[in-house]
């Protein structure tokens, strides 16, 4: 046993034999550590391995879970099909309260507070029957058809009458959700002054409703742009009209957040006060579209024509 | 020190890249577009619907704009100098930042399907990006090796 001990005294004090046996010693010790780290480190690398499986497999139930998630929101939101109002027929109080506005009340209102106006453009006169014709194309699905609609229904009642409009509302998907609104789909209108034509060309849920005759679809196409109105981005964008071949406009003249949470009932009777701000937007607009018309009536019905709130429009109204 | 695999590192950087490029597009789609009160064209791929929805601004922030500095931030800590950070700072933020981004693109992927309708094609480029970019990121940190414990020990002093 002693033989095998460490050599503890120095160098010079060993024989030569001695000398040999403590390097073959220490040689053997060397080994026996060399193999200890080794061993050591092949454990440390199996534990790492272990562990980076370990991770990788969390990681990876991880990334399924995820992957479910997004596959089921994806396959049901494909699936979803959230439906809009459906259109009636609209309510003798709701057509009486737009197209019956008092006077006095579009007098009050005047221009309002209306900045987008049509555009006066240089066209072809629009005629039917031998009237001057405005043709409105827009969408029942379309908030901003939405908005614009109740202001050229109280415009025409002033200058004919409706049989037929619907009540509907705009989609709920899209912005301004579910914006209460009227529908010329399956109206006519009747007057001694003017022709007018509305299509609707889809319902709320955007299927397809009215086509467009090709003299109305070529207007569309050319005056629904540039130079005439909007800009290129909007070409053919919705609501449209376009009014004797004098005037044209493209979009919403008021933001349609003005209905937001009315009923129909509800916006018809705030048409009728003038301190409502769907008054001073809507009645204003319908004035900007009365002096419209009566440029093309020449003035007729004078009653309307010459109304001091028509005649605040005209004022305001951008010609060529 | 740490080492990711190289290919993760660099998969993750093209695809942040990627994803700026798409990001500034629809920024500058945010900026230009029209505020005219008008109904675009119809159908499902429809990015103007999308961008223009009361879904394109959180807090009156626009979301393109959003996505934009999201991106900015994705690419410094997605270059492969981030990567060799050992920071535990920068190695746990960027796990939260693509972890918060997948949360805010499963709540626009909700937005698209469930409320507008609507799916805008450059809107899912910058969704896939940072599904990817999560992906990737966990993948890396599960196999990031230790090089001073996986290095042969006749290397160690």
């Amino acid at each position: 046993m002693a033989s095998k001990r460490r050599p503890t005294g120095t160098p010079a004090n060993l024989s030569a034999p001695a000398s040999a046996s403590a390097s073959a010693s220490r040689s053997k010790a060397e080994e026996r550590r060399t193999k200890r780290l080794a061993a050591a480190e092949q454990a440390r690398r199996e534990l790492a391995a272990r562990q980076r499986r370990s991770r990788l497999m969390g990681v990876g139930a991880i990334i399924a879970a995820v992957v479910v998630v997004l596959a089921i929101v994806v396959a049901v939101g494909l699936m979803h099909n959230q439906e809009g109002a459906k259109t009636t027929a609209a309510s003798d109080d709701v057509i009486s309260g737009v197209t019956s506005i008092p006077a006095e009340t579009f007098d009050k209102v005047g221009a309002g507070s209306i900045k987008t106006l049509p555009n006066p453009i240089t066209a072809d006169p629009l005629t039917a029957n031998g009237k001057p014709r405005i043709v409105y194309v827009g969408a029942e699905y379309c908030p901003f058809c939405a908005a614009e609609r109740w202001s050229l229904v109280a415009a025409l009642g002033r200058f004919g009458s409706f049989s037929g409009l619907g009540q509907t509302a705009s989609t709920p998907k899209d912005v301004f959700p579910d914006t209460p609104t009227l529908s010329f789909h399956g109206s006519s209108y009747t007057s001694d002054y003017i022709s007018f034509t509305g299509y609707e060309t889809q319902d709320t849920n955007g299927n397809p409703l009215d086509t467009l005759s090709a003299d109305d679809e070529a207007l569309f196409e050319k005056y629904n742009a540039p130079p005439y109105v909007g800009t290129s981005d909007t070409a053919g964008s919705i609501p449209f009209i376009a009014m004797f071949g004098s005037y044209a406009s493209q979009g919403a003249s008021y933001s349609p957040d003005l209905f937001k949470g009315k009923t129909h009932a509800e916006v018809a009777e705030a048409m009728q006060d003038p301190s409502t701000d769907i008054a001073k937007n809507v009645d204003a607009m319908a004035n900007f579209f009365s002096a419209i018309i009566c440029k093309a009536t020449d003035g007729q019905p004078g009653n309307v024509c010459t109304s001091s709130g028509v005649q605040a429009a005209a004022a305001k109204l951008p010609t060529s | 020190m740490t080492v990711v695999p190289r290919p993760l590192v660099w998969a993750s950087f093209v695809i942040a890249i990627a994803g700026l490029l798409d990001a500034v597009y629809l920024a500058y789609e945010h900026a230009s577009g029209s505020n005219s009160f008008a109904c675009p064209e119809t159908g499902h791929i429809n990015c103007a619907k999308v961008t223009t929805s009361t879904y394109s601004e959180l807090q009156g922030i626009p979301v393109a704009y959003l996505g934009l500095a999201f991106f900015v931030v994705l690419v410094v800590v997605m270059s492969p100098w981030a990567w060799a950070s050992r920071s535990p700072a920068v190695r746990w933020g960027r796990v939260a930042l693509v972890t918060g981004g997948l949360v805010f693109t499963i709540y626009l992927v909700w937005a698209e399907l469930y409320r507008l309708d609507a799916i805008c094609v450059y809107c899912t480029g910058v969704h896939v990006a940072v599904f990817l970019l999560f992906v990737v990121t966990l993948l890396a940190e599960a196999t990031r090796v230790d090089e001073d414990t996986s290095a042969p020990a006749s290397l160690h002093s």
